[in-house]
C-alpha cells in the first residue's frame, strides 16, 4: 500500500521518509553529541589531572632531594638549625605529595606500562627514602654524603627517568584524547551535515508536492519542521565549532603552557640545589656541568623563554642564573666566605632571594594558565550539557509536524 | 693545617643553607603586598633569633610584592638585637621579651623622647615531646612535667604521671629528660611557666640556662629532637615545628581550667588571647598567664616582639609592619610552626603599626 504510485501512497513515502530521516538526525546527533560531552569530560576530569598529577611528581622528586641534601649539608651544625627544620618540613610536605601523586597514578592507570612504572617508582621510592634514613642519621663523619651520593643517584637515575616516563605517557593520553574527541566533533558535523541536509530535501520536496498535488501555497506545520531543522543544523555547527576552537586555544593557550611551566620548574629545582651540592661538594666539577646541562635549555628557547607568558619567569632564572656564576666564580678565586654569603644571602643579588623570586614568578604564571584552562574547560562542559536536549527535541518536534502536516491531507481520501 | 681546612669548611657550612636556607625553598604564589601599598628604601633590624623564619618570610614576600624596597634582619639573638638598637643601629629589634627598667629609658633616649613601641607580631608554641613504648596520647600537669624534667619522677610508670594518665599502660621505662645546654628563649619560656604553674614541685625559678640537675643537654631545638628520637624514655622541650617536622609524640598539658590542653592553632591563640597589656596607646607589651583558667588555653607559648620608636619611622619599616600584623602576613608563616595572632590582639597591632609617626 505504501508503494501504491497513488496520491495517498505517495504522501505517505514523503512523510514516512522524512520521519525517518529524522529519527538518524535524532539518534545520531544524540550519540555523537553524548560522545564528544563525554570526551571533554575525560580530558578535563581524567587526562588533565593525570597530565597535572604526573607533572608535580616529577616536580616533587627533583624537590624533595634537594631537600634531602639542605638536611645532610647542615646536620650537626646549630646556626644551620633554621634551615634544617625549613628542609625537613619541605620533605615532609613533598614526601605526602609524591605518595598521593602516586596513589592517583596507580588508581587511574590502565593495566599495563603505566600501572608497572608507578608500581616501579613506588618501590625506588623506598629504596631512596632507606639510603636517606642513613644519611640522615649517619652524620658527616660516618658517611653521610656516601649514602646521600646513593640517595641522589637512585633519584637522578631510576626515580626521575620512571616519573617522566609516566609524565610523558599522560601527555601522550592528553594528546590522544584531545584527538579522539576532535575526530568526533568532525563525524558529528558529517553527520548532522549529511542528514540534516536529506532531511531539508525531503521537507522542502513534501512542500513542493503538497502545494500542487493540493494546491495550498504553505504547510505551515511542514514549514516550521523545515525552519527548525535549519536552525538545528546551523546551531549544531556553531556550538560544535565553538567548543572546538575554545578547547583547542585553551590547549594551545594555557593547558601545554602550564605543563611546560611544571615542567621547568622541576628542572630549575634540581638545577638551584646544584649550586649549593657544587659548594659543598668534593666534586665541583660534576656539579657545576650539571647546573650547566639542566640550566642551559630553560633559557635558550626550548624552556622558558619559549613557553607564552613566562617573561617575568625567565627574566627572573636569568637573574639567578647570574648568581650562580657569580657565586662559582667566587668559589673558583678561593673566595668561599663570599660566595657562601652571597648563596645563602636574602637581599635583591643574592642566590635566595632571587630564587624565592622566580618561584614566585614560575608559580603565578603556571597558575594562571591552569586558572584560564579550567575556565576554558568550565565553559565547555556548561556549552555542551546545555545543547543536549536540542538534538533530541528537534527531530522529534519534526516528527510531529510532519505527522500533522499530512494527516488532515491523508484523511481527505479516507 | 688540614684541621684548619676543616674548620673552614664546618665555617662555611654554618653559613651555608643559612638562616634562609639556600635557594631551594618552595612557595605559595601568594604575595606579601602590603594593604596600605609598598613603600621604597631600605630599612634593617636584628635580633631574636625565635623569629628569624617568620622575618625572612615576610622580607622575600615584601620585596618580591616591593620591588623598591630592602629589608633586612640579622639573627643575632635578642640581647645582642637590642643592645645594638639602643646604641642605634637598624631601624628595630626582634626580641623574646620586653624592655625592662634601664634598657626602656635607653630607648626612649635612642627614640629622641618618641614612645618606644613593643609590636608583638609572631607567637609560637613550646611543645613537650616524648619516645616512649605504647603511649601516644600523654597528658602531664605542670607539676609532673617539673618532676620529669628535675628527675624526681624517675620511671614512666611513676604514680605522678600515672595519676594525670588513668587507664593507660605506663611502661617501666626510665624517665629520661632532655633540655637544651645553650642559653635560650624557650628554656626561659618553660622554666617561667614551670615557676608559675607547678608550685614546690619546681624550685629552680625561670631563666635562659636550664638550672635543673641531671637529665641530657643538647644543643639547640634540633638537637633536643635528635635526642628524643633516638632515647628511649626521653621527654624534652622543643619548640612545636620541630615536634612536629620531627614526628615527635606530644603531650597535653595542664592548664588553669583543670583541662589537658592540646598544642593546637585553636588552644595557642586562646592562651594569647588571655594575655594582659598593660601598656598604654600603641605599646603592646604582652604579660603571658601562664596559669590562666581560660577553657581550652595551651599554657606554654612564647610571643616575640619588633621594637620600634613610635615617632620618625621610616614609611618602609611601617609598611613592611602592616604586611606582617596582615592576617595574609600572619597566615604566610603559619607554616613554619608559628600560630596566627588572635584577631583582637592583631588588630590591635595593626592599628598600633599604624599610629606609628
Amino acid at each position: 500500500m505504501l508503494f501504491r504510485s497513488e496520491t495517498p501512497a505517495r504522501l505517505r513515502r514523503w512523510a514516512w521518509s522524512a520521519a525517518l530521516t529524522s529519527v538518524a538526525l535524532l539518534v545520531s546527533l544524540s550519540l555523537l553529541t553524548a560522545t564528544v560531552r563525554e570526551q571533554v569530560r575525560v580530558i578535563g576530569d581524567v587526562a588533565v589531572p593525570r597530565a597535572a598529577t604526573a607533572a608535580e611528581l616529577y616536580f616533587a622528586l627533583s624537590d624533595l632531594d634537594a631537600q634531602v641534601a639542605r638536611m645532610v649539608l647542615s646536620a650537626g651544625d646549630d646556626a644551620l638549625a633554621g634551615s634544617r627544620i625549613d628542609a625537613l618540613g619541605t620533605y615532609d610536605e613533598r614526601g605526602r605529595q609524591i605518595d598521593e601523586d602516586l596513589q592517583r597514578l596507580v588508581a587511574t592507570a590502565d593495566a599495563g606500562a603505566g600501572r608497572d612504572t608507578a608500581l616501579r617508582l613506588l618501590h625506588g621510592l623506598a629504596v631512596y627514602r632507606q639510603w636517606v634514613w642513613q644519611a640522615l642519621t649517619a652524620g658527616p663523619a660516618t658517611g653521610a654524603l656516601g649514602y646521600y651520593t646513593q640517595a641522589t643517584n637512585v633519584l637522578h637515575l631510576q626515580l626521575l627517568p620512571a616519573a617522566q616516563e609516566l609524565r610523558d605517557a599522560a601527555e601522550d593520553r592528553l594528546a590522544e584524547t584531545y584527538a579522539a574527541k576532535q575526530r568526533t566533533t568532525v563525524l558529528t558535523v558529517i553527520a548532522a551535515a549529511v542528514l540534516g541536509a536529506a532531511l531539508l530535501v525531503l521537507l522542502v520536496g513534501l512542500q513542493v508536492f503538497l502545494a500542487r498535488r493540493f494546491r495550498r501555497v504553505v504547510n505551515p506545520a511542514l514549514a516550521a519542521a523545515t525552519l527548525l531543522v535549519a536552525a538545528l543544523l546551523t546551531a549544531t555547527g556553531v556550538v560544535l565549532d565553538a567548543q572546538e576552537r575554545r578547547l583547542e586555544n585553551a590547549r594551545g593557550e594555557s593547558l601545554l603552557p602550564y605543563l611546560a611551566l611544571a615542567r621547568a620548574r622541576a628542572v630549575s629545582y634540581d638545577a638551584a640545589a646544584d649550586t649549593g651540592r657544587f659548594l659543598l661538594s668534593a666534586d665541583r666539577g660534576h656539579y657545576r656541568d650539571d647546573f650547566t646541562r639542566k640550566a642551559g635549555p630553560l633559557t635558550d628557547g626550548r624552556g622558558l623563554t619559549g613557553i607564552p607568558g613566562s617573561g617575568e619567569a625567565a627574566m627572573r632564572w636569568l637573574a639567578y642564573r647570574r648568581v650562580h656564576e657569580r657565586i662559582v666564580a667566587l668559589a673558583d678565586s678561593g673566595r668561599r666566605e663570599e660566595a657562601v654569603a652571597a648563596y645563602t644571602g636574602i637581599r635583591r643579588g643574592e642566590a635566595a632571594f632571587d630564587f624565592y623570586a622566580y618561584d614566585v614568578a614560575i608559580s603565578r604564571a603556571a597558575d594562571e594558565r591552569k586558572r584560564t584552562f579550567d575556565v576554558a574547560l568550565r565553559d565547555t562542559t556548561t556549552l555542551l550539557r546545555g545543547w543536549a536536549v536540542a538534538p533530541v527535541a528537534v527531530p522529534g518536534l519534526v516528527i510531529l509536524l510532519v505527522a500533522a502536516g499530512v494527516r488532515r491531507r491523508l484523511a481527505e481520501y479516507r | 693545617m688540614r684541621a684548619r681546612a676543616a674548620a673552614t669548611a664546618a665555617l662555611s657550612l654554618t653559613v651555608l643553607l643559612g638562616a634562609c636556607g639556600g635557594p631551594a625553598r618552595t612557595v605559595a604564589a601568594g604575595d606579601g603586598t602590603p594593604a596600605a601599598g609598598c613603600a621604597a628604601g631600605s630599612v634593617s633590624g636584628q635580633g631574636s633569633s625565635a623569629q628569624t623564619g617568620a622575618l625572612h618570610t615576610w622580607i622575600k614576600r615584601y620585596q618580591v610584592a616591593c620591588p623598591d624596597a630592602a629589608v633586612s634582619y640579622a639573627s643575632v639573638g635578642s640581647g645582642a638585637g637590642v643592645r645594638a638598637f639602643l646604641a642605634g643601629t637598624g631601624d628595630f629589634a626582634g626580641s623574646d621579651s620586653p624592655l625592662t627598667g634601664a634598657d626602656a629609658a635607653r630607648a626612649a633616649q635612642r627614640c629622641g623622647g618618641a614612645p618606644v613601641v613593643h609590636l608583638p607580631l609572631v607567637a609560637g608554641p613550646v611543645a613537650l615531646a616524648y619516645n616512649v613504648a605504647g603511649v601516644d596520647a600523654l597528658r602531664l600537669r605542670p607539676a609532673t612535667v617539673a618532676a620529669m624534667l628535675s628527675g624526681v619522677a624517675t620511671r614512666w610508670n611513676d604514680p605522678l604521671i600515672a595519676a594525670d594518665n588513668p587507664g593507660v599502660a605506663l611502661p617501666a621505662t626510665p624517665v629520661r629528660p632532655v633540655h637544651r645546654s645553650d642559653r635560650s628563649g624557650t628554656t626561659d619560656n618553660v622554666t617561667r611557666f614551670l615557676a608559675a604553674t607547678a608550685g614546690p614541685a619546681w624550685r629552680f625559678g625561670g631563666g635562659s640556662t636550664w638550672p635543673a640537675p641531671g637529665g641530657t643537654a643538647a644543643k639547640g631545638s634540633t638537637g633536643v629532637s635528635a635526642v628524643v628520637a633516638r632515647t628511649d624514655g626521653a621527654i624534652g622541650y622543643v619548640e612545636a615545628s620541630y615536634a612536629r617536622f620531627h614526628h615527635l609524640a606530644v603531650a597535653r598539658i595542664g592548664n588553669g581550667a583543670g583541662e589537658y590542653a592540646e598544642l593546637t592553632d585553636a588552644a595557642v591563640t586562646r592562651a594569647v588571647d588571655e594575655a594582659r597589656i598593660p601598656g598604654t596607646g600603641g605599646d603592646l607589651r604582652l604579660e603571658l598567664d601562664h596559669a590562666t583558667t581560660a577553657a581550652g588555653a595551651y599554657p606554654l607559648v612564647l610571643v616575640t616582639y619588633e621594637i620600634v620608636c613610635g615617632a620618625r619611622v621610616p614609611p618602609l619599616l611601617k609598611s613592611f609592619l602592616a604586611y606582617a600584623a596582615s592576617e595574609a602576613g600572619q597566615r604566610d608563616v603559619a607554616r613554619l610552626g608559628y600560630t596566627p595572632l588572635p584577631t583582637g590582639l592583631r588588630s590591635r597591632v595593626a592599628t598600633a603599626v599604624a599610629g606609628l609617626g
